[in-house]
């Protein structure tokens, strides 16, 4: 019995004695309270609202520890330790420039936005998607992200873009797609088959300067923002702040948008109905086709 | 008769100044002009290949210059903004908007300054889109498409800030947006000189900003309607 | 100083001062000591691999809680087949010079203690000495084991571990080593294994914090009751093949396996060490099923149902004596529930066990012979409540109580002399893990531990293998063994 009061005294003496020493030792890495003096909303009372939940910016805080700091640095910049081997550079939160939003380009994302990006993550890029965190882990998340900025004290979120109902999809749509394609010449930085190839794509520069590639349609991945047609519709209506990526809600009406959709489908090598359609077409009057590209009379088929 | 006629002449008259006086502030009749120039071997302007827009590479018989830093005889600067960043304001933003305008793909005026709210309107004047993308940190960062034949945008900025300008199709093009608080400002031309005329009496601090080599202050008095000369010096390296 | 340490008795016992001391001077011998020599941990418990978080730019504390234990986020990374599923997880798109592989050591003191062992009166035996119960006690400077731990991915959706893992004296075994076909026809339902593996545990004690000697290993994950020939541990890495799924937040697991019934041994053998008894041709079932329910922000809530249902061979056939294939197959099974709950920063980890072996294992004969007259299956029942607390990420607290309970001895046990609870183990635990460096680069922890188990009637299980068993009774009684550990846990 003295083996173990010894024994015992001493390993508690020990980790009192460590943790003493621990706990006044700097944390390796901790969360910098954004300045209230800055004008940036308070940690203590942001939320966020996604559907029912309410998120809590003081719970996220300590989940950022956890899971975001390493990329997005302990000040929310994007300047996080492994940054430097990160390409494309984590995004930086002081900013409040997202890329994947529902609202016109230049505004502030709605909170529903934050949190779709969080929980899908990003493709071929470094940000995972965190739906193994709960929903509400991920609200407090999104409600502390927005204190990085003082936008967010300051400005409210865009008007989410409002999608009318997909059209049919046809071959006239996909064929007008491939119009407004020519056009409005996407094809100089996506290239004429979607292949990111296109006269403009090897000089492409995000906001920060970093070299930075268009969407390649033939490699078949996910988008940037999304998997579905309405996902691509909002991505080139909305733009992708931040990036070369353009609104291009000024410029196309909401039902021809539609048509774009389905053009941009027949560029991927997925199994689509667009897809279908389209080698279906080609097969038939695969001569008739101009190609893409400068040489093609504005609006040309 | 005559006396009461007389008299609403007098008040009319005085409404009449008084209405002028407070339309518009005290009208101030000094001005600061000046001259920009450097000292040292500026890095050497080159000329830009257009030919990945060939639209645009045949509006122009030789090939444009970088503009970055843009000299002139006498070791002149051009496209330097020189503003009021302390004293008398002037008034705000005018009715009148601005122009900026994308021709032979290049940003018409290469710095367009403006003022804070006042309205900014951009023209595509090409054959080619382009993407207009003001790199604002402080205003919001926007980038949309404007295919030829569209209509002008429309925008104005709310925050003092320099804004660098790109295409992100054709990646030559640079521009800034230079938004001011103030509506006492120039722009130095290809001479160098510039003048900021209608300034009332009082102590100003006059900010002179080139894109590449950052920004100067000098302290300049005014008082009545002198002219008062302020020239700026900016030492230039050849990268 | 040493003589105050002789001699402090009562009146130091009780003072906290001379732990403090004790405790100081070696915080500086450790860091004096020399640390490069490298020995090996009994069981392999390497599972944090600081390659993935090069890979991919994650902080360590995104996929552990406290490393190497995994949270949801690495479950669902490690279900995935060691993918995040964004398109970049085929190593083609990693830099040349990115190589999955760590390293993990601990240099450490420690201190153990086992009261009750078979002792000689007289230092050497000779003539007029017996044996006497006494308390064995070592303690000093030691290396635990070297783990040389690969896994990741071979292409997108194959997935690969190879784990070769020495003992203290450079003993080199394969602790697991295997490959998998993830996301089969697009579906992460359908995962193929196939190799040498750890059972899809929930509580992986693989994966746990414990490190010393008694409180490194989950007693019930390798209980048996003491008579029986069955030698199966829930926590040993078994070898066959398993088709394992889950839905895209883990929040549903299942678990199928098919195994060899020879306890993972290679070489057709009863265990990992060359000149093994020959094993027995016979197969073994796990399965398990898990499920979590979201509880908001406090985390999930996961429960895991299992059962494993083995075969061990009774006798051997033989030529000349020399075993050649073991026979006489008869069925055990192990069933039981686990679960990991979470409270914001706390864990707790409920486990419970059911085992038993067929009554033929507790008897020692071969199941041709005819089953002696009240031959009783073996059964007990077993388990262990752990809890954690996470200060920060930096910093967690941990403790456990385990009891296993001998709810039928083995029929060879049945007799005088022994208790009617021989076998029986209660075990406690408890430390913390301060983690200094948490770069994405390597990990270091300053690992403090204060395990003690004891034993009715036989000496406890404990990761080093120390210990005797005690006299028999009247002389026999429990057997106390104690384990100090402070160590530097690297990996890299």
């Amino acid at each position: 019995m003295t083996l173990k009061n010894f024994a015992v005294t001493f390993v508690l003496g020990s980790m009192a004695l460590v943790t003493v020493g621990a706990t006044s030792m700097r944390a390796q890495s901790h969360v910098n309270s954004p300045d209230p003096a800055l004008g940036a909303p308070s940690v203590d009372s942001t939320e966020s609202h996604i559907g029912g939940l309410t998120g809590h910016a003081a719970d996220g805080k300590k989940l950022y520890r956890r899971f975001c700091i390493g990329c997005h640095g302990p000040d929310g910049n994007g300047q996080g330790m492994n940054a430097q081997w990160i390409d494309p550079k984590p995004r930086d939160f002081t900013e409040a420039t997202f890329k994947c939003r529902s609202t016109p380009t230049g505004t502030l994302p709605t909170d529903d936005d934050l949190y779709n990006a969080i929980t899908r993550g990003f493709v071929t890029t470094n940000m995972p998607a965190w739906r193994p965190l709960t929903p509400q882990e991920r609200a407090n998340l999104v409600a502390f992200v927005k204190t990085w900025s003082p936008r967010w004290a300051k400005e409210k979120p865009g008007t989410p873009l409002t999608i009318p109902a997909e059209t049919p999809i046809t071959i006239e749509s996909i064929l007008h797609g491939r119009q407004i394609f020519q056009k409005l010449e996407c094809w100089k930085c996506h290239g004429p088959q979607g292949h990111g190839d296109g006269p403009s794509a090897d000089t492409l520069t995000d906001s920060k300067n970093n070299p930075i590639r268009p969407y390649d349609f033939s490699s078949g991945s996910r988008f940037m923002c999304g998997v579905t047609n309405q996902d691509l519709y909002r991505i080139f209506m909305t733009g992708l702040d931040g990036s070369p990526m353009p609104s291009f809600a000024d410029v196309v009406k909401p039902e021809e948008a539609w048509d774009l959709v389905h053009f941009l489908r027949t560029l991927q090598p997925l199994k689509t109905q667009e897809a279908d359609l389209w080698q279906t077409y080609r097969a038939a009057h695969g001569a008739d086709i101009k190609p893409i590209g400068p040489d093609a009379a504005p609006g040309g088929k | 008769m005559r006396t009461k006629y007389f008299l609403a002449l007098t008040i009319a008259v005085l409404l009449g100044s008084g209405m002028l006086v407070f339309a518009n502030p005290p009208a101030g009749s000094g001005s600061i002009s000046g001259k920009i120039t450097y000292t040292g071997t500026p890095p050497k302007m080159k000329p830009i290949d257009m030919s990945k827009e060939p639209s645009c590479a045949k509006q122009h018989a030789t090939p444009v210059m970088t503009e970055n830093v843009d000299t002139g005889p006498g070791n002149a600067l051009a496209w330097v903004v020189v503003y009021i960043s302390a004293g008398d304001q002037g008034s705000s933003a005018p009715s009148q908007a601005v122009r900026y305008d994308q021709k032979g793909c290049q940003y018409i005026p290469h710095v367009l300054p403006m003022q804070v709210s006042q309205q900014l309107q951009i023209y595509n004047d090409d054959q080619t889109s382009h993407n207009i993308h003001p790199l604002a940190k402080v205003n919001s960062e926007w980038n949309k498409s404007q295919p030829p034949g569209s209509p002008p945008i429309d925008t104005k900025y709310d925050k003092a800030e320099f804004i660098p300008v790109k295409c992100n199709i054709h990646p030559w093009m640079h521009g800034y947006f230079v938004v001011l608080n103030t509506s006492h400002y120039a722009v130095s031309g290809d001479d160098g000189s510039f003048s900021i005329k209608g300034l009332p009496a009082g102590k100003y601090t006059v900010t002179a900003w080139q894109e590449q080599y950052g920004q100067q202050t000098q302290d300049v008095t005014i008082s009545g309607s002198e002219t008062k000369t302020a020239n700026f010096t900016f030492k230039v390296l050849p990268y | 100083m040493s003589k105050w340490f002789a001699n402090g008795a009562d009146r130091a016992r009780k003072s906290w001062v001379r732990p403090f001391v004790t405790c100081a001077l070696l915080m500086l011998a450790i860091v004096i000591g020399d640390c490069r020599a490298v020995s090996a941990l009994p069981t392999g418990k390497v599972m944090a691999i600081p390659a993935f978080a090069r890979k991919y730019g994650l902080p360590c504390s995104a996929c552990h809680t406290a490393w190497p234990e995994l949270n949801n986020f690495g479950l669902v990374f490690r279900d995935n087949g060691y993918q995040l599923m964004n398109d970049r997880d085929s190593p083609i798109w990693q830099n040349p010079s990115y190589f999955p592989i760590t390293f993990r050591i601990t240099p450490q003191w420690h201190r153990e203690s086992t009261s009750n062992q078979p002792v000689d009166s007289i230092p050497g035996g000779g003539s007029g000495s017996t044996l006497v119960s006494r308390n064995v006690t070592q303690a000093g400077f030691d290396l635990s084991g070297m783990d040389l731990w690969s896994a990741g991915t071979l292409y997108k959706n194959i997935s690969f571990q190879l784990l070769p893992s020495s003992d203290s004296f450079a003993v080199w075994h394969f602790e697991s080593a295997w490959v998998r076909f993830d996301n089969i026809k697009g579906s992460s339902w359908l995962n193929f294994k196939f190799g040498r593996f750890e059972l899809d545990n929930l509580i992986s004690e693989k994966r746990f914090l414990f490190l010393s000697a008694n409180g490194g290993l989950y007693q019930t994950y390798h209980f048996d009751v003491p008579g029986s020939v069955n030698d199966f541990g829930i926590g040993d890495n078994q070898i066959g093949m398993e088709l394992a799924g889950h839905n895209a937040d883990s929040s549903m697991r299942y678990s199928i396996a098919l195994l060899s019934s020879n306890e993972g041994g290679t070489g057709l053998t009863e265990s990992n060490l060359p000149m093994g008894l020959p094993s027995n041709r016979g197969y073994d079932g796990y399965m398990a099923f898990t499920k979590s329910f979201n509880a908001g922000s406090w985390g999930y809530e996961q429960f895991q149902a299992y059962a494993y249902i083995g075969q061990r061979g009774t006798y051997f056939q033989t030529t000349s004596g020399t075993p050649l294939v073991a026979l006489g197959n008869e069925p055990f099974y192990r069933v039981g529930f686990a679960g990991q709950l979470h409270f914001k920063n706390l864990e707790l980890l409920p486990y419970f066990m059911h085992g038993h072996d067929s009554a033929y294992l507790g008897t020692g004969l071969p199941d041709t012979a005819g089953l002696p007259a009240g031959a009783k299956a073996p059964t007990f029942n077993g388990g262990f409540i752990e809890g954690q607390y996470f200060v920060n990420p930096q910093l967690v607290f941990f403790g456990r109580f385990e009891k296993i309970g001998v709810t039928q001895q083995a029929f060879v046990n049945e007799g005088a002399n022994l208790p009617s609870n021989y076998g029986d183990v209660t075990a406690y635990s408890v430390g913390y893990r301060y983690y200094p460096i948490m770069f994405s680069r390597a990990g270091l922890a300053w690992h403090n531990e204060y395990s003690i188990s004891k034993s009715v009637g036989i000496v406890p299980l404990s990761g080093d293998g120390t210990g005797l068993p005690p006299l028999p009774l009247p002389n026999s009684q429990n057997v106390w063994s104690s384990s100090v550990f402070i160590g530097f846990d690297f990996d890299f």
